[in-house]
């Protein structure tokens, strides 16, 4: 009798714990729909910084759902109208200059988008860390009055994803404080901070978000949410190549 | 008449032989000349073979099928059923000797640290081994299993460029017909080396049922290379397949690859070249002993001339002792040819230079090539430029005044 007293302590303690803390999965859906929403506008500006010179872009982005993402840049002007569409994993650029929509080629995905470190993957298929990963929770911690997990995610064997996992820690508010790429090697690669927290419309985000190589520590590139809105009417054919080309919006 | 004739051969012979030392250092001339001639063109031969083999390893194969749009865009989209029917009964009849139905589309290979720009094929291996195509030399895990073999095998050089390894994942990318993204994380199963360093950058190989079903092309391929029984005598087979796939494009290598065919011309030509330098050096050698000989012999030529022999008889006699040297020099030239070269139709291992032999798309073994035809070309070059040159004393001798010649000493 003891003895399965024993056993069953720990047991049930597993089952309590595990109703505490949300599966790791979980955790990490609720984080993308945090900073998505189901639909969002934002304005943030873009900083991308380097050893010898830096640069800002202000830019306007619609997102709907995981698969849908429409950003445009207003500022500086020279870059003005320039627009990335992605939808279903597909990605397309526009420029007024040249006045012509680009399809991304698969060769592409993988390079910087608008010289950003953000590769054009990072912006079209951020939402596929959900199911193409496998998620366990490392550690749960109380940090400033909030509990904050940190995940690791397993790319499945065949996901199109390099790298090895990523460490990914969030607060209890569903605000995305970390995401450490790890090569197969376990090597961090490159990190995704979140600088500062606040509260905007209703959520609290990260507002300023910074992707940092760690093979060269002097660069950098920063988003700054200036504003942003949840829960948008989005219009039909926002996430379109003619609106793309013509902007209605 | 036939008596004369026989009369003049055999003074012709005995002549040769009157000066022994003369005639045999000319002889040796004559040998060295032809035996150089023979194996320089046996070890050119050898090198174009090589040259033009490891192209078609890479091309790969000696006729290639396509789509006819896959040339100017190597894109899934133009992509051809397998060979069925026609085209593969023509295929399976020789002197075909094999073929591999491959994918062939320009992807994308990356890993957490870089990614780079391939092509990437999907192959059989077995056929692939057969045609020749399947990289020789493994540095590291294996070559593929099997068309299903879900891993890919990368060049060395791409491995360090990627840094990445044996057993780690690399993600492929590519586009599936309908121009959407198609990608996936891959294991690296087997790290090769290639001759060239260029192409273990360039070449990815994954198992072809694993890529087609990656590219969402059912059982599409991109190409079918064929080989035959040798390069040089493509071109009547290919017509034969060519009429069995009159829709797509049938081409043989002297078309994929102009360079290589313009490459095997230029060698070709060289080899001629080659032949007549040579034979430059050893002109004036045959010129002058026979010159010598005419000299020497200025007085019995006027003596002869003076009991009546005719000057069209005398340059007979003069032409005949060329010919009997040169023959005889030909046939021991070409014997020893022959026997420097057998011994080494093996190979000569080259590894001392073989850097420099990478610069011409050659490996660091040279295997001599001997054919009959480069025997025969030396032949007539000599036979025919040695006659020519001989020409000059035969002619003074014939011209040879009999009065002043009786009084010369």
């Amino acid at each position: 009798m003891a003895l399965r007293l024993f056993v069953l302590i720990p047991l049930l303690l597993a089952c309590a714990a595990a109703r505490a803390a949300p599966a790791a999965e979980d955790i990490i859906r609720r984080a993308i729909d945090h900073y998505r929403g189901q639909t969002s506008y934002t304005e943030m500006t873009m900083t991308i910084h380097r050893e010898d010179w830096e640069r800002s872009m202000s830019m306007r982005a619609w997102t709907e759902g995981d698969e849908r993402t429409l950003v445009r840049v207003t500022a500086p002007r020279k870059d003005a109208g320039n627009g990335t569409l992605s939808v279903d994993g597909n990605m397309w650029t526009y420029s007024p200059r040249i006045n012509r929509v680009i399809k991304i080629p698969s060769s592409m995905m993988n390079q910087n988008w608008m010289g950003s470190d953000f590769s054009n993957k990072d912006i079209s298929k951020d939402a596929d860390i959900v199911d193409q990963y496998d998620h366990t929770l490392l550690d749960t911690r109380e940090e400033g009055g909030h509990t904050v997990y940190v995940i690791q995610s397993v790319p499945h064997e065949e996901a199109a994803v390099v790298w090895g996992r990523e460490v990914l820690t969030v607060r209890d508010d569903w605000v995305l404080l970390e995401q450490q790429f790890r090569d197969q090697d376990d090597v961090l690669v490159k990190t995704l901070r979140a600088l500062e927290i606040a509260e905007m419309s209703g959520r609290t985000v990260a507002t300023v978000m910074r992707m940092a190589s760690e093979e060269t520590p002097g660069e950098w590139t920063e988003l700054r949410t200036g504003s942003i809105e949840f829960g948008v009417e989005i219009q039909s054919g926002l996430f379109t190549l003619s609106n793309l080309r013509n902007p209605r919006q | 008449m036939m008596l004369l004739r026989a009369g003049i051969g055999r003074l012709a012979w005995r002549n040769l032989w009157r000066n022994r030392r003369r005639t045999l250092i000319m002889l040796l001339a004559v040998v060295v000349g032809v035996w150089a001639m023979v194996f320089m063109s046996a070890m050119m031969r050898g090198m174009v073979d090589e040259m033009v083999r490891n192209g078609l390893d890479q091309l790969p194969g000696e006729v290639q099928i396509h789509h006819r749009d896959y040339r100017d865009d190597p894109s899934v989209v133009n992509s051809i059923a397998p060979p069925a029917g026609d085209l593969l009964a023509a295929l399976q009849q020789p002197p075909v000797s094999a073929w591999s139905a491959r994918v062939r589309v320009p992807a994308m290979v990356s890993s957490a640290h870089g990614s780079r720009g391939v092509t990437l094929l999907g192959v059989d291996p077995a056929a692939e081994r057969a045609l020749g195509s399947a990289p020789r030399t493994m540095v590291a895990g294996r070559f593929l299993d099997g068309v299903d073999d879900r891993g890919v095998v990368l060049g060395q050089r791409l491995v360090e460029r990627l840094e990445t390894g044996l057993g780690k994942r690399v993600v492929i990318m590519s586009q599936d017909p309908d121009n959407n993204v198609a990608d996936r994380g891959v294991r690296v199963v087997g790290i090769y080396s290639a001759r060239l360093p260029g192409d273990e950058e360039r070449f990815v190989y994954g198992g072809r049922a694993a890529i087609q079903e990656l590219l969402g092309i059912g059982h599409q391929v991109s190409e079918v290379a064929v080989i035959g029984d040798g390069y040089r005598a493509v071109a009547p087979w290919a017509a034969r397949v060519a009429a069995a796939a009159p829709e797509l494009e049938v081409l043989s290598w002297r078309q994929l690859d102009p360079f290589l065919d313009a490459m095997l011309t230029l060698q070709d030509g060289f080899a001629l070249v080659f032949m007549v330098v040579v034979f430059q050096a050893l002109s004036f050698g045959l010129v002058n002993t026979l010159a010598m000989a005419v000299f020497e012999r200025v007085r019995e030529i006027g003596l002869m001339q003076a009991l009546g022999m005719r000057p069209g008889l005398v340059l007979q006699q003069v032409l005949l002792e060329s010919v009997f040297l040169l023959g005889l020099g030909l046939a021991l030239g070409n014997a020893l040819a022959w026997l420097s070269i057998k011994p080494l139709e093996s190979g000569i291992d080259l590894s001392s230079v073989a850097r420099g032999m990478e610069m011409f798309a050659m490996g660091s073994i040279l295997y001599p090539a001997l054919d009959w035809r480069d025997m025969l070309l030396s032949t007539v070059v000599v036979l025919g430029l040695g006659l020519l040159a001989s020409l000059i004393p035969a002619w003074r001798a014939a011209r040879l005044d009999p009065v002043r010649a009786l009084n010369s000493h």
